[in-house]
């Protein structure tokens, strides 16, 4: 088991209270790592401190048709 | 209307033949129910179907005509809607096995307002489980089979409403769409299908797949029924706070006008989530070189590369999903299709923080998006599905899985999911036919509630094209 899978072993038996087998917490640490690394790679380009998730909304209303 | 059976007439045509008093109320009702009677066993797109309710409900709105009240543009026209649309009191299955005689403790806002607008409600339509799937595949309800073959996947997850307008069991449906799930059974089944600007319709008493990226839309046989449609159920709504209130202005009277002067982009993208078969781009070439006779300016244009904002949507669905399903997931999670329950699982592992990353950056993707593909374009057209329609075998990862069967399940929303994350419009409008004689579909892409636009330019191409007019046999 590497690293990755012995922490989503953690985090499922310690902190979710789920159950998965080996092959299965392989497969989702992999998975997790891959959109991990995009959304921290894609934030590291863009995301300043003063982002707010509800901007997302006031900026469809405000990029309408010019 | 164009020949002997009601059922074949376009939703606005039948609607504008009750009002004049040339049919009935019950007799399209009754012509939609032969037309199920006839596809039902081929399509499997009904999940329920209720005919007393709505012969009832079709006299009551022919009497209502002949006292000389007349609700609106849809008064009397028979529909059907995605099984996830809750009615008070009655089932609402969400495609699943879970909720297989759940029944719903409030009415969807959309359905209020279809009522309000005097629809006849035929009943409720297959879909994926819990909406999650883009192919139309359901273990538990039977898959849902493609009019135009089926042996072909539908597209997901609204697959019974794009069969059974396809099929024309009924004039109108709604579905709804967190990563292509109105466009893709719109493209594949050859029917239009509009995923408007988030916010622009309520999702209040729709069962959700992902609160910040679902959004309700209609599919219909034209884009003239579907600026109807969506005008009728588009607008704020107190019961949800994420509606604009923005005014919803007349879709319908704003078609015509032509495509004069109109620029729009030409993406043919073959890199990122989706690489692009040549059949399916030369389709969409041909259908940017109509609308340029038409007099549109068609220029090339490069979308930014969608990797990231396709896997950001992919982490706040996951996290979304795995959050409302967390107590069935733990009590019974073998009530679920294996390809549901897994897809969901990794939610439980991200950090919070990506989460909220994710959602935060959807602000920066729209900004680029909006500088880098329509800065000086008025809408972008590209495909829907970048591939020919497979067939259901070849799809069914359930009971074949392996890595290229879900990598083409996963290439399905490659071009359709970028836009939920967005939450731009996106219209789906039908462009030709593959060599297996299946449906293509390309998108109209525009600017944040520029929904009018895009149907406009749809009009004109349908005006121009035959696509939409060829009937399943």
């Amino acid at each position: 088991m590497d690293e990755k899978t012995r922490t989503a072993a953690g985090i499922a038996a310690g902190l979710q209270g789920l159950t998965y087998d080996d092959k299965r917490l392989a497969e989702l640490a992999a998975e997790v790592k891959t959109l991990n690394d995009a959304v921290r790679e894609a934030g590291a380009k863009r995301l300043t401190f003063d982002d707010d998730p509800f901007t997302f909304a006031s900026l469809l209303e405000r990029e309408t048709k010019k | 209307m164009r020949n002997d059976d009601p059922a074949l007439a376009d939703l606005s045509e039948v609607a504008d033949a009750i009002a004049a008093r040339r049919i009935t109320s019950v007799a399209a009702t009754e012509a939609c129910l032969a037309r199920i009677e006839s596809w039902q066993p081929r399509t499997n797109a009904f999940l329920r179907l209720d005919e007393a309710k709505a012969l009832a409900r079709a006299k009551a709105m022919d009497a209502e005509l002949a006292a000389g009240r007349r609700r609106g543009p849809l008064h009397g026209v028979p529909m059907a809607h995605k099984d996830m649309y809750y009615r008070k009191g009655e089932l609402s299955t969400g495609g699943s096995a879970i909720r297989r005689d759940w029944r719903a403790p409030v009415t969807a806002t959309v359905l209020q307002k279809l009522d309000a607008a005097g629809v006849v409600e035929l009943g409720f339509l297959n879909m994926a489980e819990f909406a999650a799937g883009p192919t139309g595949h359901n273990v538990h309800h039977g898959h849902c089979r493609n009019p135009w073959d089926s042996k072909r996947v539908t597209g997901g997850s609204s697959s019974g409403s794009g069969a059974s307008v396809a099929a024309r069991m009924v004039y109108g449906a709604l579905g709804s769409d967190t990563g292509g799930s109105i466009r893709l059974p719109a493209s594949a089944c050859g029917v239009v299908g509009m995923k408007a600007t988030y916010g622009r319709v309520s999702r209040a008493g729709a069962l959700a797949r992902s609160w910040s990226l679902d959004h309700v839309g209609p599919l219909t046989r034209t884009v003239r029924d579907n600026a109807r449609l969506l005008g009728a159920i588009a607008g704020h709504d107190p019961e949800d706070s994420t509606t604009s209130e923005k005014p919803v202005p007349d879709y319908e009277a704003l078609l015509e006008g032509g495509v004069s002067g109109i620029r729009i982009g030409l993406a043919l993208p073959n890199d990122g989530p989706a690489s692009l078969d040549a059949e399916v781009g030369a389709a969409v070439q041909a259908a940017a070189d109509a609308l340029g006779k038409l007099g549109a300016r068609i220029t090339p244009v490069i979308l930014p590369d969608f990797t990231a904002l396709y896997r950001a949507a992919e982490v706040i669905a996951k996290c979304e999903a795995a959050a409302m399903h967390r107590p069935w997931l733990e009590k019974t999670p073998d009530a679920y299709a294996n390809q549901v329950r897994t897809r969901m699982e990794a939610g439980f592992f991200i950090p919070a923080t990506q989460y909220i990353d994710a959602l935060r950056l959807r602000g920066h993707f729209v900004k680029e998006f909006l500088a880098a593909a329509m800065d000086s374009v008025d809408a972008v057209v590209l495909p829907a599905i970048p591939f020919p329609i497979p067939t259901i075998e070849e799809t069914d990862v359930e009971a074949k899985g392996g890595p290229a069967t879900l990598n083409m399940v996963g290439r399905f929303t490659g071009l359709t999911r970028p836009f939920n994350t967005l939450g731009v419009p996106a219209l789906s409008v039908p462009c030709g036919f593959d060599s297996n004689g299946a449906p293509i579909g390309m998108q109209l892409v525009g600017r944040p509630f520029d929904e009018a636009l895009l149907y406009r330019i749809g009009h004109a191409y349908q005006g121009a094209t035959e696509f939409h007019k060829r009937v399943p046999a």
